[in-house]
C-alpha cells in the first residue's frame, strides 16, 4: 500500500510541478535561448574616476539580436551610457518576443523583476501589469521637450498617469519587390479588387503573391483591422465598446472579415501561410519567392541589411492596404500604432537610476536619431531634424505615408482587450483563414471571447 | 555501529534532507497547483477562490477536448505503430551481429540525440509546401500541385509522424536491451527443436519481453500526454487547435492567456488522466499475468 501511495505521489509530481514551478520566482531558471549580455566597462575609467556609487541596472529586452536592427541601437545606447557614467553597469537579458512574454510573466509573478523592461503599450499586455502595481509612474513633464508624437504615449498611460515610453511608430504595409513588378508589368494596386487580381497574375508567373506570417496569428488580426480602416476609419472608436459589451454586430467587422477570407480564397498568401512563421515568411520575400510581404514598418531595415541580397535590398518599396469598394476610408487611413517601448519596475532597488537611463535613451539625439540614421525604424518621436538625405527609398515612403495619414488605427483590435481576448481573437483569425469557422461564427465567437 | 543506526536522531538526520526535498520541491508545488486550480489567479496580482468554476469551464472547453483527443491519438499511434515496429527492428538488429548491429543501433537512435528545436525546424522545412523536401520529391515524381502538410486536415497526421519518428529510437533501444537479456540458450534449444525465426520470436522473445513492453507502453502513454516542445515549435498547436496537445494547451492558457488558475486546473485533470492510464495499464498487464499463471 505504502509503495502505491509513494508511486502515486511521484507520478503526481512529474506532471503538476510543470505548472506549479512557474509560480515561484525561486524556480525561475535561465532559458536555454536566453542570452545574457553582461556588459562591463572596458575603457580606462577606473574606480577613482567613478562619479558615484556603483550601480547595476538590470534590463530585460525583447531585442535578442544585438548587432543589427533595434537591438543594435539599444546596445549602442547602453554602451554609451556606461561610458558617460562609469559607475553604472548595465546587465542585459534578451529573449525573442514570445519567450520574452513567457519569462516576463515568471518575473512578474515573483519579487525580483529587472529594473528596466520592454513593454507593449497595449491593454492586452500592459493593463494587468499596471493594475498589479508593477510599473513605476514616470513624470510626464520630463518628456515635454522629447518630441514624442502626439498620442504616442497614450498606450503607456492609464488613468492620466504615464508608465512607459513608446519606442517606435509602427505602420503595417505591403513591402514589394519593385524590380519584379517592373519586369512583369505589374502595377501597385490602388483598390482591394486590384490587389486580388494582381495576386492571380503573380501566381501565374510562378511566384507567391504575398508572404504572410500566419503562425504568429497577430498579422492576420492586423490585416482584418487594416481592412476595417479602409471600410470605415471611424470604426476604431467603437472597438473598445464592442469588446466591453461583447457585441461585434457592427457591419464593419463582418465586412472586413469577409474581405480577408476573399484574399485567402484568391490565393493572395502562400500555400501553408497559416503555419508559416515570421522568419520563413520574411525569407520567402528576401529570396524572391514572394513578390510582396505584409509586415510592419520595423522591417524597413531590410533595405539596409547587408544580409539581404542586393537585388532585393535595393528594390524594396512599400504600399498601404488599398481602398475597398464602397469603403469610406482612403489609402491614407492606415493601420499604425505605437507598440513596443520601455517601462521601469516599481519595486526596483535602483528605480531612479533606471529612469535616468530610460530618459537618456529617449533624448531625441539618441534613440530617434540612431534608428533613423541606420535605416532601422521610425521612432515615436519627431525625427525630421535627423533626415540625412541618404535615406533608403522605403524609409522615405514610410515617412510620406505617416506624414500624409488622415487617420491611424491606433492599438489594433487584437490588443485592445485583455490577454485572454488577444489569444482567442488571434486564434479565431487563424481559424477563419483556414475556413474552420465562418465569418458569422467568427463574429459570434469574438463576442463570446470578450465576455 | 548497529547502535548508531538504531538511534532515532541519527535516522532522522539521514532521512531529513530527502524528506525536506520531497516536501518543498515536490509535494508543496503539487498542493499549490491543486489550490491554484480553484482560483482565478492570472499569475500577476490578486486572486480569488472560485471553487469548481475552472473545472466547469473545462468541461465546456472545446480546445481542451481537442487537446485530449490528440494526446490519446498520439498514445494510440505510439502503441499501434511505433512500438510493434520498434520490437521487430530491435529483434532484427539483435540477429545482425557484428558491425552492422552497432551501425543500425546508432542510426535508429540518432533522432533522439538531436535537439528538439532542430528536429522541429528540420521537419518544418521538410513539410514546407513552398520549398519543402516532400513536395519537391513529389514534383520530381510528376505530381502537380502543393500539398500543405501542416495545413488543415493534414497537420495532425504530419505531427504524429514526426513524434512517432522522434521517439522511435528510445523504444527500440529499450526493447533491444530487453532482447539482449534473454538467455541465448533458449533460442538454441528452440532451434534444436526445429523452431523457425517467427516461432522463436512469438514463443520466446515476446513472452519474455512482457515486463519491458509493459514499462515501455506505460512510458509511451505518459510521453504522449506530456507532449509539448516538439508540437510547440512545429505548429504551436495550429492551425486553429488542430494539433493542440494537452501540455501545450495548458501552457497556452497559463502563460499566454494569463489564466494561471485555469492552467493549473488543466494540470490537475492531466495528472488524473495520467494516473488512470497507468492504473488501467497495470491492471491489464496484471490480468494477463494472472491468466498466464493459471494457464
Amino acid at each position: 500500500m505504502k509503495r502505491k501511495v509513494l508511486s502515486v505521489l511521484f507520478a503526481l509530481t512529474m506532471v503538476v510541478s510543470m505548472v506549479a514551478c512557474g509560480s515561484s520566482n525561486a524556480t525561475v531558471t535561465k532559458d536555454a535561448e536566453a542570452t545574457e549580455t553582461k556588459t562591463t566597462q572596458t575603457e580606462n575609467a577606473t574606480e577613482t574616476e567613478a562619479s558615484g556609487e556603483a550601480v547595476t541596472i538590470r534590463v530585460f529586452s525583447n531585442l535578442a539580436d544585438r548587432t543589427t536592427g533595434q537591438g543594435f541601437v539599444e546596445q549602442t545606447l547602453f554602451d554609451n551610457y556606461m561610458k558617460e557614467n562609469p559607475n553604472v553597469t548595465i546587465q542585459v537579458e534578451t529573449l525573442d518576443d514570445e519567450a520574452y512574454k513567457t519569462k516576463f510573466k515568471a518575473y512578474a509573478s515573483g519579487s525580483d523583476m529587472p529594473d528596466l523592461i520592454n513593454a507593449w503599450g497595449q491593454p492586452s499586455f500592459l493593463n494587468e501589469i499596471i493594475d498589479a502595481g508593477l510599473l513605476a509612474e514616470l513624470n510626464q513633464d520630463d518628456y515635454a521637450d522629447y518630441g514624442f508624437i502626439s498620442g504616442s504615449l497614450d498606450g503607456f498611460s492609464k488613468d492620466g498617469k504615464l508608465y512607459g515610453l513608446a519606442r517606435n511608430t509602427d505602420v503595417m504595409g505591403f513591402y514589394y519587390n519593385k524590380a519584379l513588378f517592373e519586369e512583369n508589368g505589374w502595377e501597385v494596386p490602388t483598390t482591394y479588387t486590384e490587389l486580388l487580381a494582381l495576386s492571380s497574375k503573380i501566381s501565374d508567373a510562378g511566384l507567391i503573391p504575398c508572404s504572410m506570417d500566419g503562425s504568429d496569428k497577430w498579422p492576420l488580426s492586423i490585416f482584418i483591422n487594416d481592412l476595417m480602416q479602409k471600410i470605415d476609419p471611424a470604426s476604431k472608436a467603437g472597438i473598445q465598446d464592442s469588446i466591453a459589451n461583447g457585441d461585434f454586430s457592427a457591419p464593419v467587422y463582418a465586412q472586413a472579415s469577409d474581405l480577408f477570407v476573399q484574399a485567402v480564397d484568391a490565393g493572395l498568401f502562400q500555400s501553408g501561410f497559416e503555419t508559416t512563421d515570421y522568419g520563413t515568411a520574411k525569407n520567402l520575400f528576401i529570396n524572391k519567392q514572394a513578390a510582396m510581404f505584409y509586415m510592419g514598418s520595423w522591417e524597413m531595415s531590410m533595405a539596409s541589411d547587408e544580409v539581404v541580397p542586393a537585388e532585393v535590398r535595393d528594390n524594396i518599396g512599400v504600399f498601404m492596404m488599398p481602398t475597398v469598394d464602397g469603403g469610406k476610408g482612403t489609402v491614407n487611413d492606415i493601420a499604425a500604432w505605437n507598440g513596443g517601448g520601455y517601462a521601469v519596475t516599481s519595486n526596483s532597488a535602483v528605480k531612479e537610476e533606471a529612469i535616468k537611463l530610460l530618459n537618456y535613451m529617449f533624448l531625441p539625439e539618441n534613440w530617434s536619431k540612431l534608428c533613423w540614421e541606420n535605416g532601422i525604424c521610425m521612432s515615436a518621436q519627431d525625427y525630421s531634424a535627423y533626415l540625412t538625405g541618404s535615406e533608403t527609398p522605403v524609409q522615405l515612403e514610410f515617412t510620406e505615408v505617416v506624414s500624409g495619414a488622415t487617420s491611424v488605427s491606433g492599438v489594433t483590435l487584437n490588443d485592445m482587450g485583455n490577454s485572454e481576448f488577444k489569444t482567442i481573437s488571434e486564434d479565431l483569425s487563424q481559424e477563419l483563414a483556414i475556413h474552420a469557422i465562418t465569418v458569422e461564427e467568427f463574429i459570434t465567437q469574438l463576442g463570446e471571447a470578450s465576455k | 555501529m548497529t547502535k548508531l543506526y538504531s538511534n532515532k536522531w541519527v535516522i532522522s538526520t539521514l532521512v531529513l534532507p530527502g524528506v525536506l526535498t520531497f516536501i518543498f520541491a515536490i509535494l508543496a508545488p503539487v498542493c499549490l497547483s491543486v489550490y491554484y486550480g480553484f482560483t482565478d489567479f492570472s499569475g500577476i496580482g490578486e486572486m480569488n477562490f472560485i471553487g469548481f468554476e475552472n473545472y466547469k469551464e473545462l468541461v465546456k472547453d472545446s480546445g481542451f477536448w481537442m487537446s485530449l483527443k490528440n494526446s490519446l491519438l498520439l498514445a494510440a499511434g505510439f502503441i499501434i505503430i511505433q512500438h510493434p515496429i520498434a520490437i521487430i527492428v530491435a529483434a532484427t538488429i539483435d540477429k545482425m551481429q557484428g558491425k552492422a548491429e552497432g551501425f543500425f543501433r546508432c542510426v535508429y537512435f540518432i533522432p533522439n540525440v538531436i535537439s528538439v528545436a532542430i528536429i522541429a525546424y528540420l521537419w518544418k522545412f521538410i513539410y514546407n509546401p513552398n520549398f519543402g523536401l516532400f513536395n519537391k520529391l513529389l514534383q520530381n515524381l510528376g505530381f502537380e500541385g502543393n500539398i500543405n502538410w501542416l495545413g488543415s486536415g493534414n497537420a495532425i497526421w504530419s505531427v504524429l509522424i514526426v513524434l512517432i519518428w522522434h521517439g522511435f529510437g528510445w523504444g527500440m533501444l529499450i526493447y533491444y536491451t530487453g532482447i539482449k537479456n534473454i538467455d541465448p540458450v533458449l533460442y538454441e534449444a528452440a532451434m534444436i527443436d526445429g523452431a523457425n525465426t517467427r516461432q522463436s520470436f512469438m514463443k520466446i522473445t515476446l513472452p519474455l519481453m512482457k515486463p519491458v513492453i509493459q514499462m515501455n507502453i506505460t512510458m509511451a502513454i505518459i510521453a504522449a500526454l506530456k507532449q509539448m516542445e516538439t508540437v510547440y515549435l512545429l505548429t504551436a498547436g495550429g492551425p486553429g487547435n488542430e494539433t493542440q496537445f494537452l501540455a501545450n494547451y495548458l501552457y497556452k492558457q497559463a502563460f499566454k492567456s494569463y489564466k494561471y488558475g485555469y492552467g493549473n486546473a488543466i494540470s490537475v485533470i492531466f495528472v488524473i488522466i495520467c494516473l488512470v492510464a497507468t492504473v488501467v495499464l497495470n491492471k491489464i498487464f496484471a490480468d494477463r499475468d494472472a491468466q498466464g499463471g493459471k494457464a
